[in-house]
């Protein structure tokens, strides 16, 4: 059941993070978590294609999620890489049903307690740049209703690219999208630094950095970089 | 994944160049190969770094195809504006296709000029970078106005990332003893699938060794190599911390010592070793 207010909310609160000076990971990421507070989703997953087209996992709503995504990628099949392909939704109300379809895809969402999935690609006019994945626990259809938010939710994750990249003055779709992938890879180096020091997981060190750049009006790969290079006290994180 | 592989490619280009001199593959390499396969005339690479509380910022040239490029690379360390310096600084690609542009003659007042000059017309510099891991820059130059389309800009890129390695690896070929595995044959790919957990792991060894970031992944790299493991496993090792790194109190003067150790299963790390 769709929550109206919160809807509103979400939509608003993407908003303004696309008119500030905002950080694509960190936005990517909260749309994911959204996509599971909003929607009823168990899980999101967000890959956009690098330079040589392929899929890179740039957002996932938790751990498991971001696994099973890695492994989508790697085994080569699945309904996020058919989407990709394809440029169009795939949906998929019964995953035990698809064993024959994708063998090693469908065994590994069930066992990561998945059962049925909708990919929605990211589409800039004639381009695909990406996909966004839900999963839910249950089979079942999927609320036409949601299904149209969710695709809003992924045009908005291809607007926040274009918007990136006119902050950024690149005029190629391609070096944002690197540039992309380069502030992922800052934040991960980042979240390893900290889980270490403190003996916290990843999880909770990611939650931390953003928490951090958050209180403080700060782009997450700034105060990443910041954090990794000891160029800052950032007082209540580097101790 | 896919087949038709732009690094794959983009790696045997620049070996090809190697073969010819019949060196081992390095940075210059990485500039002949890009001047052949783009629309440009000359290529120069630089080695820069940030300024840290330890030390101060600090750049050289390393290498260039030819005069014009020399000049470039010397031109934007010495008056420390350029594209070269933007591209370092904000760590994404900076793509001029015309300096006589009168923007970016305001923008860099006295390189764009100089670059003229000395036989420029555009310059495309390209940041070398894994995350916080930045040694240096790709400047690419062209005499008259160029401008790269998608495919292209994307092989230029994939010689920068070659080029981070390859200046990466620079340090394991300086300090350690031969390695088997020629560099050609190296574990390039795995910067892909599993890559969060290289980075991860890279993250957690500037703690483990207290070191800087370059330092910690060259370390991880050498640890790969030095085993014939593959990086992707070994960083989801320390990850897991099934592997711990100690710090390198000895400096690193005998590599070959068995400086890091196994622990199995052992998932009490010491808090105590705060080495910032």
């Amino acid at each position: 059941m769709m929550n109206q207010q919160l809807l509103a909310k979400t939509f608003v609160e993407l908003a303004d993070n696309l008119v500030a000076d905002f950080d694509l990971i960190d936005f990517l990421r909260l749309l994911t978590d959204r996509c599971v507070g909003m929607l009823g989703a168990s899980a999101a997953g967000l890959l956009l294609a690098d330079r040589d087209g392929e899929l890179r996992v740039m957002a996932a709503s938790d751990e498991r999620v971001r696994l099973l995504e890695l492994f989508q990628l790697q085994s080569d099949e699945g309904p996020c890489l058919e989407c990709y392909r394809t440029g169009t939704p795939v949906l998929v109300t019964d995953l035990t049903r698809e064993v024959e379809r994708w063998p090693r895809f469908a065994t590994a969402a069930h066992r990561s307690g998945f059962a049925s999935v909708q990919a929605l690609p990211m589409r800039l006019r004639d381009e695909v740049v990406g996909a966004l994945n839900l999963f839910r626990a249950e089979p079942g259809p999927f609320d036409p209703a949601g299904t149209l938010i969710a695709q809003a939710l992924a045009d908005v994750a291809t607007i926040s690219l274009l918007q990136q990249r006119t902050t950024h003055r690149s005029t190629i779709l391609n070096e944002q999208l690197q540039a992309a992938l380069n502030s992922r890879i800052l934040i991960e180096q980042a979240k390893g630094k900290l889980a270490e020091r403190r003996g916290v997981d990843m999880e909770q060190a990611f939650t931390a950095l953003r928490g951090y750049a958050r209180s403080h009006n700060r782009r997450l790969s700034d105060v990443a970089r910041a954090f990794i290079d000891d160029s800052e006290p950032l007082p209540g994180l580097a101790v | 994944m896919r087949s038709d592989n732009r690094s794959a490619r983009v790696q045997v280009l620049v070996a090809e160049q190697a073969a010819r001199h019949g060196g081992r593959v390095g940075v210059a390499d990485v500039c002949t190969a890009a001047v052949a396969a783009l629309p440009v005339g000359g290529a120069g690479l630089s080695a820069m770094s940030r300024p840290t509380k330890a030390k101060a910022a600090a750049s050289h040239p390393l290498c260039s195809t030819d005069d014009i490029s020399e000049q470039l690379e010397e031109l934007q360390l010495t008056l420390g504006e350029g594209p070269c310096v933007d591209a370092f600084l904000h760590g994404s690609a900076v793509l001029t296709p015309d300096l006589r542009s009168g923007r970016l003659q305001d923008h860099w007042a006295v390189f764009a000029d100089a670059a003229l000059e000395a036989g420029a017309r555009a310059v495309f510099a390209l940041p070398l970078q894994i995350g916080a891991i930045s040694p240096g820059v790709l400047d690419l130059y062209a005499d008259v106005p160029t401008v790269l389309d998608p495919d292209q800009l994307a092989d230029a890129l994939a010689f920068a990332d070659l080029a981070t390695l390859l200046l990466l690896d620079a340090r394991i070929d300086a300090s350690a003893p031969p390695v088997n595995t020629p560099a050609a044959e190296r574990d390039f790919e795995d910067l892909g699938g599993y890559r969060a957990e290289i980075d991860q792991a890279t993250g957690i060894l500037t703690v483990q060794l207290g070191t800087g970031i370059d330092e910690a992944f060259v370390r991880l790299r050498a640890h790969a190599y030095m085993r014939g493991r593959r990086l992707a496993d070994v960083a989801a090792d320390v990850v897991a911390h099934r592997l711990c790194f100690a710090p390198d109190l000895t400096r690193n003067d005998d590599p070959t010592r068995n400086d890091d150790h196994d622990q199995p299963d052992d998932h009490d790390q010491p808090d105590d070793h705060d080495q910032t």
